[in-house]
This record gives C-alpha cells, sequence and structure tokens, in this order.
C-alpha cells in the first residue's frame, strides 16, 4: 500500500499534461525563434500523447475490463507524427532562413493584410 | 339602217378607231409593231375619216335634223333627275361638220407623219400618241354632257403633254410641255368653277346631255325658280358661263393664257400642225359654242373683249418673229382670236366656220413649214431662208394658197374670194352688229369692228412676209440652199389636198350645217341674247354687202405686195425701219412677247417663291423649332434619367462595393502576418469554445 500521496491517478497525468500543454503554448507564443517555437509545439504534442497513454491506462482499460492498446497505438503514430512535423517543420525553417536570412519569425509579415 | 342610227353607228366608229390603233400600238412591241404604226394609225384614221364623210353625207339627207343624242346608264345618281351619270353621245350638224373636219385633218397629220417621223427611235410611240390625241378631241366632239366632255378635255390636255414633249430629251420640249399643262390647268380651274357654279344650282341634273331638253332646260328652270328669266340673267349665271369659257382660254390659247402655244412649237411640227388646227386649241372654241345657249349678255362682252385683245396683240408678235413656226403660231393667236370674238358678238356661225376653213389653211402651213424645217435640216429661223420656192415648188404653192387664205383674199370688187374670205368677212360683219348694239359702251363699242379689221390687214402683211422670206428673193444661206431639196409624197399629198381644201371649203356644206346648228342651240331660248338679236341677219351671206369689202378687196391686195416687196430681199428694209427712234422700241416689246412670260415670272413664279420662302422660314423655326425642342425634352429627361443611374443605381452597386471594401479594410487588420499572433488567436478562441461548451454542459440539466 503506498503513501496516498504517491497513489498516482489519471489526475496527476492531467495535471501534468496540463502544465506541459501550458508550457508549450507559451513557449509557441513568446518565442520568436522558429526553432523555439517547433519545441514549444513537440511540448504540446507530447502532452497530447501523455493525455492518451493515461487515459488508455486509467479510463478506456477500466471500461473495458482488461488492458487495451488504443490510446499507446495513437501515442506511437504520434511520435511519428512528430518526427515527421519536425522534418517538415526544420524544412520550412531551412528556407525561411534562405528567404529572410533570419529564423526570427516576427521578420516574416509579408502576408499583412 | 335606219339613217339617224346609221349616222351614231358612224360616229362612234370615227370615235374609237384612233383609240383602236392607239392601243394597238402602245400595247405592242417595237419588234412587233415599229415602221408598221404609221401605216397603221393613218389607215385606221382614214377608215374614220370616211366613217364621218358617210355620217355627213347621210345627215345631209335628214329631214328631222334635231340632235341625236344617246345616253347609256353608267353610274346611278339617286336623288337626281338624271338619276344616272351617262356615257353617250351628242350628235348635231355642228357635231358632225367638225368630226369630218378633225378626223379628216387628223388623217392628213398622219400620213404626213410618216414622211416627218421617219427615222425617229420612237417612231411607233409618236403614232399611238397622236392617235390617242385625236380621240380625245373626238371624244370631246362627240360627248353628250359638260362632265363627259370635261373627261375628254383632260385627255386632250395629258395627250398634248405628251406630244409637245416628245422629244423630252431636249430642254426646249421639256419646257414647253410643262408650261401648256400647266397653264391649261389654270385654266381647266375656271372650268371646274363654272361647273360648280352650275352643280351648287342644278344638282344632278348637270349630268343631262348638254342639249335643249336636257340640262339647258334644267337651267331655265333653275334661272326662273329664283324670280329671273333667260331675259334678265342671274349674276351666277353670267359667272357659270365665265368660267367655263376660262377653260376655253387655256386650251384655244387666248389671253392672258396664251403664252403656251408658242412655246408648244419644241414639239414635232406635225403636232404643231394638228394642235393648231383640228385639235386642242379648236377644242375651246367648240366648248364655247356648246354651251352658248347659257352665255349671258355679261359673260359674251367678257369672251368678245378677250378675243379681240388676243387677235390684236398676237397680231403684233407676228409681225416681228423671224423663227417660221412662231410666226405661226401667233398667226393662230390671233385667228383664234378671231373665232372667240365671233362667238362673243353673236356671229356664231361664222366664228365656227372660220374653225373649221382656219383648220385646213393652218394645218397646210404648218405641214409646209415643216417640211421647210425638214429641207433646211431643222433650221428655223427665216433670216437664213430664201428663195426656197425654186427647190420646193410644190411646197411653195401649197403655203401661198393657203396664205391666201388666211389673208381672206377676194376677187377686188366682188364677193367671190378663198374660204378664209367668206369666215372672216361674216365674223368681221358680226363684230360690226355687235360694236353698234352695244350702245352701253358708247364709242368704245367701235373697236370690237376696228381692232379685227386692220388685224385683217395685218394679217395679210405677215403671211406675206414668211412666205417672201421663205420662198422668193436670193438665197441667203448658200449652203442651206444647196441642201434643200422637195419632200416626199407622204409629205406634199397631205399639203395639197390641205391646201384644195383651203381653195373649195366654202363650197361645202359646212356652213350652211353650222347655221342649222345655230337654232337648236340659239333657237327660242335664248331670245334673250340681245346683241345676237339686234343683230338680225348677222349671219346672212347677204351681209357681205353690208361690208367694205370694196376696200378690202382692193386693201389685201396692197399689204400682200407691200409685204412682198419689202421682205423679198431679205431683213434689210425691216432693220432699217427696226432702227428709228420711238418703233425700236415697239420692235423690241413686240419681239419679247410684250413680256407676258417675264410678267408672269415676276407674279405667279415671284409669288410663289416668296411663299416658298415664307414656308421655309415657317419650316425651319416652327417645324424645325417643335422637332428641336423634343429633341431638347428628350435630352433633359435622358439627363434626369442619366442622373438617377449614375447616383442611385450605380451609387447601390457602388455601395455595396464600398461595405465591402471597408469591411474588407476591418478584416485585414487581423490580417497582421504574424504567426505568433494568429497562435494566440488560435488558443484565445479555443480557450473560449472550450469554456462556452464547458459552462453549457455544466449549466444544463
Amino acid at each position: 500500500m503506498t503513501h496516498p500521496a504517491l497513489d498516482i491517478g489519471l489526475t496527476h497525468y492531467l495535471l501534468v499534461t496540463t502544465t506541459l500543454v501550458a508550457a508549450g503554448i507559451a513557449t509557441i507564443l513568446t518565442k520568436r525563434n522558429a526553432i523555439g517555437i517547433l519545441i514549444g509545439v513537440e511540448l504540446v504534442l507530447n502532452a497530447a500523447a501523455i493525455n492518451l497513454v493515461a487515459y488508455n491506462h486509467f479510463a478506456w482499460s477500466a471500461g473495458k475490463g482488461g488492458p487495451a492498446i488504443e490510446g499507446v497505438m495513437f501515442t506511437a503514430f504520434i511520435i511519428v507524427l512528430a518526427a515527421a512535423e519536425a522534418a517538415v517543420a526544420l524544412a520550412i525553417v531551412l528556407n525561411y532562413y534562405n528567404n529572410f536570412s533570419s529564423v526570427d519569425v516576427d521578420q516574416a509579415d509579408s502576408l499583412s493584410g | 339602217m335606219e339613217p339617224r342610227q346609221l349616222i351614231e353607228t358612224l360616229a362612234v366608229a370615227a370615235l374609237f378607231a384612233p383609240l383602236f390603233s392607239a392601243a394597238c400600238i402602245i400595247l405592242a412591241t417595237r419588234r412587233v409593231m415599229f415602221k408598221s404604226a404609221g401605216v397603221l394609225a393613218t389607215g385606221v384614221m382614214a377608215g374614220g375619216f370616211v366613217c364621218s364623210v358617210v355620217a355627213l353625207v347621210t345627215w345631209l339627207g335628214l329631214d328631222d335634223t334635231s340632235p341625236i343624242v344617246t345616253n347609256i346608264g353608267w353610274i346611278p345618281i339617286p336623288g337626281s333627275e338624271a338619276g344616272w351619270l351617262y356615257l353617250g353621245v351628242l350628235i348635231d350638224s355642228l357635231t358632225v361638220a367638225i368630226l369630218a373636219m378633225v378626223t379628216g385633218i387628223s388623217m392628213l397629220v398622219h400620213l404626213y407623219s410618216i414622211g416627218y417621223m421617219d427615222g425617229d427611235p420612237r417612231y411607233n410611240r409618236f403614232f399611238g400618241y397622236l392617235s390617242l390625241f385625236t380621240f380625245s378631241m373626238l371624244g370631246i366632239v362627240l360627248a353628250n354632257s359638260l362632265l363627259m366632255l370635261f373627261v375628254f378635255w383632260e385627255l386632250v390636255g395629258l395627250t398634248s403633254y405628251l406630244l409637245i414633249g416628245f422629244w423630252f430629251e431636249k430642254r426646249g420640249p421639256q419646257l414647253a410641255c410643262k408650261k401648256a399643262f400647266v397653264m391649261n390647268r389654270i385654266g381647266d380651274m375656271g372650268f371646274l368653277v363654272g361647273f360648280g357654279i352650275l352643280f351648287a344650282k342644278l344638282g344632278g341634273n348637270i349630268l343631262l346631255p348638254a342639249v335643249h331638253g336636257g340640262m339647258f332646260d334644267a337651267i331655265r328652270a333653275a334661272v326662273e325658280a329664283e324670280g329671273y328669266s333667260m331675259a334678265n340673267p342671274p349674276m351666277w349665271l353670267t359667272m357659270a358661263g365665265i368660267g367655263v369659257f376660262f377653260g376655253a382660254i387655256g386650251k384655244s390659247a387666248q389671253f392672258p393664257l396664251h403664252t403656251w402655244l408658242p412655246d408648244a412649237m419644241e414639239g414635232p411640227t406635225p403636232v404643231s400642225s394638228i394642235v393648231h388646227s383640228a385639235t386642242m386649241v379648236a377644242a375651246g372654241v367648240y366648248l364655247t359654242a356648246r354651251i352658248y345657249p347659257i352665255l349671258t349678255p355679261g359673260a359674251h362682252l367678257f369672251i368678245a373683249t378677250i378675243g379681240l385683245i388676243t387677235l390684236v396683240m398676237a397680231a403684233c408678235m407676228a409681225l416681228v418673229m423671224t423663227d417660221i413656226k412662231r410666226v405661226l403660231a401667233y398667226s393662230t393667236l390671233s385667228q383664234l382670236g378671231y373665232m372667240v370674238l365671233g362667238l362673243g358678238a353673236g356671229a356664231y356661225s361664222f366664228a365656227l366656220f372660220h374653225l373649221i376653213t382656219h383648220a385646213f389653211f393652218k394645218c397646210c402651213l404648218f405641214q409646209c413649214s415643216g417640211s421647210v424645217i425638214h429641207a433646211a435640216h431643222h433650221q428655223q429661223d427665216m433670216r437664213y431662208y430664201g428663195g426656197l420656192g425654186r427647190k420646193m415648188p410644190i411646197t411653195m404653192i401649197c403655203y401661198g394658197i393657203c396664205t391666201l387664205a388666211i389673208a381672206g383674199a377676194s376677187l377686188p370688187f366682188t364677193s367671190i374670194g378663198i374660204s378664209g374670205f367668206y369666215s372672216k368677212d361674216g365674223i368681221i360683219a358680226g363684230t360690226v352688229n355687235y360694236g353698234v348694239a352695244m350702245q352701253s359702251l358708247g364709242s368704245w363699242g367701235n373697236l370690237f369692228w376696228i381692232g379685227p379689221t386692220v388685224v385683217a390687214y395685218i394679217t395679210v402683211f405677215y403671211m406675206a412676209r414668211s412666205f417672201a422670206l421663205t420662198f422668193l428673193g436670193e438665197p441667203r444661206d448658200k449652203h442651206l440652199h444647196e441642201h434643200a431639196h422637195e419632200v416626199p409624197w407622204t409629205m406634199t399629198l397631205p399639203q395639197v389636198c390641205l391646201a384644195i381644201m383651203a381653195v373649195i371649203a366654202a363650197t361645202l356644206p359646212f356652213l350652211k350645217l353650222i347655221e342649222v346648228s345655230e337654232p337648236a342651240i340659239g333657237g327660242e331660248a335664248v331670245a334673250w341674247m340681245q346683241p345676237t338679236e339686234a343683230l338680225g341677219d348677222a349671219h346672212n351671206p347677204g351681209m357681205h354687202a353690208t361690208h367694205a369689202y370694196l376696200l378690202h378687196g382692193l386693201g389685201w391686195i396692197i399689204m400682200l405686195v407691200l409685204g412682198v416687196v419689202m421682205y423679198r430681199p431679205g431683213m434689210k428694209y425691216a432693220e432699217k425701219i427696226a432702227a428709228i427712234p420711238g418703233i425700236n422700241l415697239l420692235y423690241h416689246w413686240a419681239h419679247n412677247k410684250f413680256f407676258f412670260d417675264e410678267l408672269y415670272d415676276t407674279i405667279a413664279v415671284g409669288v410663289c417663291k416668296l411663299a416658298a420662302t415664307i414656308i421655309a422660314l415657317i419650316d425651319k423655326y416652327l417645324v424645325d423649332g417643335m422637332v428641336n425642342l423634343a429633341g431638347w425634352v428628350t435630352r433633359q429627361l435622358a439627363d434626369a434619367v442619366g442622373l438617377f443611374d449614375q447616383r442611385v443605381v450605380d451609387g447601390a452597386v457602388n455601395g455595396a462595393a464600398a461595405m465591402a471594401t471597408s469591411g474588407g479594410q476591418i478584416l485585414r487588420s487581423t490580417q497582421t502576418g504574424r504567426v505568433r499572433a494568429y497562435v494566440l488567436f488560435l488558443f484565445a478562441s479555443a480557450t473560449v469554445v472550450t469554456l462556452v461548451v464547458v459552462t453549457v454542459v455544466l449549466v444544463s440539466p
């Protein structure tokens, strides 16, 4: 029997992921460096991945009365997707740099109305 | 066949003969009928002549000389005594005489035209017109009512227009035929006014035949119904007579509508010869004779005055003309003046007898002049002639005989003369009586016989002048004289026939026939014709005894010799006389035809031009003004509509666009282009949506 304070449940996971998402959004909003923004996006994605795993473990498996793998599968997809996204994003950043000689996203306001 | 029926049949046959040939010629194509047109028309016309001569001879054998009247109801006119608009013929002894004269002369003119028109590109058409012209004239002669007469009257006007303008490629004939037509229309308007007066008084009865027992009785009844009598006629009857006579002024080329006749010389010479003798100008005199019973003393005075003015004026002009056809044209005017004066003065028989005798010798004179012109290569000026008698003896003899005829030649101190002598002398005798009878005019009445007597001598002089200038003396144009030659037989034969007729016409029963017709016309019903009544034996051949033919018998010889002597060497004496101060003005005046053309130009044409100018101004300012006003109003309306379009319709469209633009302006401010801003919006909106959804889910039960 563990200490109740150490009895980690779904809520704890959700608190962690909420923190992660908030950090990621904050990073996206505050960072001017494109790479920084990419890091923020990765944070948000990982928060989502943790959420899926947590729900899979606590809510979905419990509901089914046995182990389930759907959440884990989605998480695997997210990891693969994040890798692909990072590759594409880095290609964009490279192109961006070629065009603007910078990775500062605030300088890219050509689409301003 | 019963004689009267035979006469009627023959007259109708003579009437339709020229129409038949005209229809054949005009309707047939050029290939079918070109050269044969002349022979056909002449042959048919000869048939018509034979018919009318047989009719004349039959008539002479009749005991009953009352007029033959045939009526064929054509259009029913309800409410009139006549009841119908009649077609038909009216034949009395005057009709038979004129019929024979017209068909005879027309036949000879047709024959003459075969030679004269030879080589003309419209040879066949000429004969078509000529036959139609003859048909129209015969229609006038035979017409039974005034209305039918008017129909043929207009046909004569039309066909004369076609014939005078036959050579329409040339400027002269174009103008001449228009002038003839317009002048005749002016006269015809008077005719219609007279017709209208009679129509107002008689109504449908004007359609009755113009004989006693017909229209004349209706007029008499109308006069008596108003409390007048034929001895004391009302004003409207005088006006009606003068009105109808105005038609005769136009057709017979009397003053003041005489100017068309000399210009009608522009037509081919056969046309001149028939217009100046048997048709057209004869029509006016014939019309006056036909309405003779309704002419009041006032109308008689008017007619006599017009005749007097015409005969004096035309004789003066004939004295100075150098164109051979113009001399003859003015002599025609003058002789027509005699006839009209004779009719006005009550010398009815002699006026109409003069119509017939004049027709023969004037037709012959024109044919001779045509032959001369033909031989002289269309040179018409007598100053270039001279000595042509040696080259054209037949023509010279014919011309000479007819000169004597028109001069009224007689053996001195006897009453034996050529045809023109009897007719003209009878007219002068009648005018003497008229002048004496018209006591209300005082000594002015004497003008009525002094005029024609003096002009008789002038006539001899100017005819001797034209004869001497043309045929006698030395040739003044060698080239012309060398090429001159006698014309073919088709042209000399009619001349010879006409010259013979000119000599013997007085021995033929024409005068007798006309005198028979006079009681039928001027009989009991017109006993009120005071001047005629006063004449007593004006138409008695014994009247010649009262006339100073002793003087005349010597006078015409003196004038003839004077004319020949003066003009045999050409114009040199005449030019000297014409150069004398005073006389030169007269000469100039007469040579320019008394400036009548200029006068009419100034007055009639000037007034027309003035009226046209005024109308043009009205057109310019009033009519154009209205049109422009309409245009201006339309333009203003269009401006208003344009403004509406611009402001309201376009405004709506532009307003929508402006709203879109401003909306776009507002919305574009959100498009900053900054990635982080977009992300902020994204998350902020996601947060808001989430909050809303959560709140709704929580609040909802």
